[in-house]
């Protein structure tokens, strides 16, 4: 009987790798195809092969913590730096230990920890109908929960890691209280129940449900050059708009795409390998001419649509505070109402 | 080894995550439980069962109307349709939900024809069309099969005695329909519409799309996002006593109704059509096939024609053989399994090999990831306890996450077949000097062949569409049609998607036509 059950098992489970190889394992949140054309570079300059398992970051998360010591991970990648704050947290992460991988990367976007690298930001930004609404109308994120955009805003869901981390960093900046009347105000501004992505939103202003959404800025770059001439126009419907840049205001809200080093990496000097690669200036150009993300560094200019948004202010928060408020923001979500 | 504990062997390899969910909800922590229960439980719960009614509902008008003409009506192209009323069920929910929402949104092609051509009309339909109610009709779109395929099996069985009886006491159609059809076909119905009721359960891409709350996004937002595993536990219990509930139903059900309806011996049609109800028939079956099928298939048809330079040929046949490989392997395996079971429970008549042949369906109502990562835990504790190095994604484990999830679906058609078979075969057999291998293979291999097969299909159609057990579960570098989909989906590339979205559909389709055959074939009707 006992042989039986451990044949059985063994059956189920499969065999062991050979662990020395020249590869790298990715458990990644992104799936977007230019980073396939990054792994791909990368394979070409340094003979390592990269694995790649895409998948949404909790369910990685979760995938990583009940594999524990098993764990064939070496690097973690999100969109959301909430999701890799959580990582180190739930004590799935290993620091990096090497100061050169962040040669060149913006001082604010750094990881105080060390356990996490920034690969590229985007800001989550107010889009607002060119029709009906004047620019100056608007101002902050404070400012929507104003009695003037009652019925007017669009946003999607708080389930989205985008909303979770915006509300966190309102959390952080503004105390917990403010922030809760604020969701609470501006849940009772909403067109309409929160619902779709973020193209969605958008949509839905072309369409007239509402005058003004929060969604990311690359979206509206993915819109802009869609083969879609009806996208096209929806995109040239809207215009984007950077809250709290007024003079002595903390700027507009960014979010990190970022890479970090699991605790049992089996590979990890390829793995630090291909961070160094893909903070690398050459990499950083890849990611800003194939997406509508920014790089981290300074020195690399965002794509043309992109820089026509012209340059803004950032939220200077120790961006490690949205992953930290995270669980009191989905309270305050629930307690708002915020579907 | 005998029979009895080789049963209980397979049943605790396949029940391990309901064991481990029962187990975690036993050191609970409440506290996060009331904050839930405060908050948010009493909408999960509404939204929930408002979702399963609506779209119950719908699947039961798409189901049983088309089947009651098609069973006993005679028009021209009656087997046209008895082809395509099956094919809605090759569509995943989250591929139909994706297509509406982007053929229907204001940038897509209904709303934006309108607006230049008819700018009258066009208000009207600037709508938003991210409803529950909307949902569930698109849900009911590609679940009613599992009822229609139900509906026609009974209709056709019951054949035209009771039907002629009805006619020379003078009843309608319409009142034969509801006072004699209905009541002697409600245990299929029930059969039927209890799958459609554990997949909206399930359901979570297209619900979490529409902004719809159920118990299944309420499970994952407690894990996730609160990273509460305990309120998590607690809401897939709720599901499971949920979906237990009905499933003691439809087996009471199953059990109290189990009378014997005199077979059909006449397969001609029983009814004439007028004009009008000829108008009317040609709707009823018109309207779920060009809804659920014809028209989610020509826009995804266009959009592959116009992606059709980008696509690239060598990884579509690479993630074609990946699905179509899990699939076939999997669904072999369930229907083993499912054989053996059967077998056992009818040459052992033990209490316990019923209970667990029962068990282990029960798995088909948790949410696939709650599967997926309960399972890697479970593996993960074995692997610490004995020592041996695991690797993590590879196919055999996800296989073996198909067979778990997925075992319902195979064991259903092939209980019903085993169970219509009377005892006096084995017998017979055992008084010829059988022995229990002769029995089972000169016997019940080939009277239950037809059922095998319907087994495999219906298997095979629902593993190939699988999303979430394949995205937590897959091995490095290995995609399957269905994530493809879901990548390019969830980043609004639907166009870019629906080459392998094509291929999914084309692959069940083909199946499916040949399962409507096998089952024409069984119930003696053309």
């Amino acid at each position: 009987m006992k042989k039986i059950i451990s044949l059985l098992f063994l059956f189920i489970i499969g065999c062991s790798e050979n662990q020395d190889e020249m590869i790298v394992n990715i458990y990644s949140q992104r799936h977007y195809d230019v980073d396939q054309l990054q792994y791909d570079n990368f394979e070409k300059e340094t003979g390592i092969k990269v694995n790649v398992l895409k998948a949404n970051a909790d369910e990685l998360l979760q995938r990583m913590k009940n594999e524990g010591e098993n764990s064939p991970a070496d690097l973690f990648i999100t969109v959301d730096v909430g999701k890799l704050w959580q990582a180190a947290d739930m004590g799935l992460l290993q620091k990096y230990e090497d100061n050169s991988l962040t040669d060149g990367i913006k001082e604010s976007f750094l990881d105080k920890n060390g356990y996490w690298v920034p690969v590229t930001y985007r800001s989550r930004v107010i889009v607002y109908s060119n029709e009906r609404v004047q620019e100056n109308d608007l101002s902050t994120y404070e400012d929507l929960a104003n009695n003037k955009w009652k019925g007017r805003i669009l946003v999607r869901s708080s389930s989205n890691s985008y909303n979770q981390a915006l509300l966190s960093s309102l959390v952080a900046n503004l105390g917990e209280e403010d922030t809760r009347s604020w969701a609470n105000a501006v849940v009772s501004n909403f067109a309409r129940d929160p619902k779709g992505n973020d193209r969605d939103q958008v949509k839905a202003i072309a369409a007239g449900q509402g005058d003004i959404a929060i969604v990311n800025s690359y979206y509206i770059g993915l819109l802009l050059s869609s083969e879609n001439e009806e996208e096209i126009n929806a995109g040239k419907a809207i215009s984007v708009f950077f809250p709290n840049q007024a003079e002595g205001d903390r700027g507009s809200h960014i979010n990190v795409s970022g890479i970090a080093l699991a605790k049992n990496s089996p590979n990890k000097s390829n793995a630090l390998k291909l961070i160094k690669y893909l903070t690398s200036d050459e990499a950083q150009k890849t990611y800003v001419n194939n997406t509508f993300e920014y790089s981290v560094k300074p020195n690399i200019e965002p794509n043309q649509i992109v820089k026509d948004w012209g340059t803004f202010k950032k939220d200077p928060l120790d961006l490690n505070m949205l992953g930290k408020e995270r669980k009191s923001a989905i309270r305050i979500f629930d307690a708002a109402g915020w579907k | 080894m005998n029979v009895k504990s080789l049963t209980l062997l397979i049943s605790l390899v396949l029940i391990c995550p309901l064991i481990y969910l029962v187990y975690s909800v036993l050191g609970l922590n409440f506290e996060n439980f009331t904050y839930l229960w405060n908050s948010l439980l009493v909408g999960y719960s509404f939204n929930t069962l408002y979702l399963v009614f609506l779209t119950s509902i719908f699947s039961l008008i798409f189901g049983i109307t088309p089947a009651w003409f098609i069973s006993t009506s005679n028009f021209r192209g009656k087997s046209f349709f008895d082809v395509v009323l099956f094919l809605p069920l090759a569509i995943p929910s989250y591929i139909i939900a994706f297509t509406y929402s982007d053929l229907l949104s204001y940038t897509g092609p209904l709303q934006s024809f309108l607006r230049n051509y008819y700018p009258d009309i066009y208000p009207f339909f600037n709508q938003d069309y991210l409803q529950i109610e909307i949902l569930s009709i698109l849900m009911a779109l590609v679940l009613y099969p599992y009822i229609y395929t139900a509906c026609r099996i009974s209709f056709s069985l019951i054949g035209s005695n009771y039907i002629k009886v009805a006619r020379n006491l003078g009843m309608s159609q319409t009142k034969t329909f509801f006072k004699i059809i209905i009541p002697i076909s409600r245990v299929s119905i029930f059969s039927g519409l209890f799958l459609v009721i554990m997949e909206v359960l399930n359901e979570y891409g297209a619900v979490k799309y529409f902004g719809v709350n159920t118990f299944t996004s309420g499970i994952f937002r407690s894990w996730y996002s609160m990273e509460d595993v305990d309120t998590a536990s607690i809401l897939a219990v709720c599901l499971l006593i949920i979906v237990s509930v009905f499933f003691i139903l439809e087996r009471y059900s199953n059990s109290k109704y189990n009378y014997n309806y005199k077979p059909n011996d006449d397969v001609s049609a029983n009814y004439t059509l007028n004009k009008s109800s000829k108008v009317l028939t040609y709707f009823i079956c018109i309207i779920p096939f060009i809804l659920g099928f014809f028209l989610p298939i020509i826009y995804i048809l266009k959009n592959t024609i116009d992606t059709f330079g980008s696509i690239d040929l060598n990884e579509l046949s690479i993630l074609s053989f990946n699905s179509f490989f899990l699939a076939f392997i999997s669904s072999f395996i369930i229907v083993i399994i499912a054989i053996l079971f059967q077998f056992f429970k009818k040459i052992s008549r033990s209490k316990t090999i019923f209970f667990f042949s029962e068990i282990v369906s029960l798995t088909y109502a948790l949410p696939g990831a709650v599967i997926a990562l309960s399972l890697i835990l479970i593996i993960s504790a074995f692997s610490n306890f004995s020592g041996v190095s695991i690797v993590f994604g590879s196919l055999s484990v996800l296989i073996y996450a198909y067979v778990m999830r997925y075992m319902a679906v195979g064991i259903s058609p092939l209980k019903s077949s085993f169970e219509k078979h009377p005892e006096s075969f084995d017998q017979t057999g055992r008084n010829l000097g059988m022995t229990n291998y002769k029995i089972f293979s000169k016997i019940h291999l080939p009277i239950n062949k037809t059922s095998i097969l319907i087994a495999f299909i219906l298997c095979f159609v629902d593993i190939i569409k699988e999303l979430p057990i394949t995205l937590i579960l897959r091995p490095f570098n290995f995609d399957t049609l269905a994530v493809k989909t879901y990548e390019y989906a969830i980043e609004e590339m639907i166009a870019k998607s629906s080459i392998y979205s094509l291929i999914i559909i084309l692959f069940g389709s083909i199946l499916l036509i040949f399962l409507r055959k096998i089952i024409n074939k069984s119930i003696n009707v053309s």
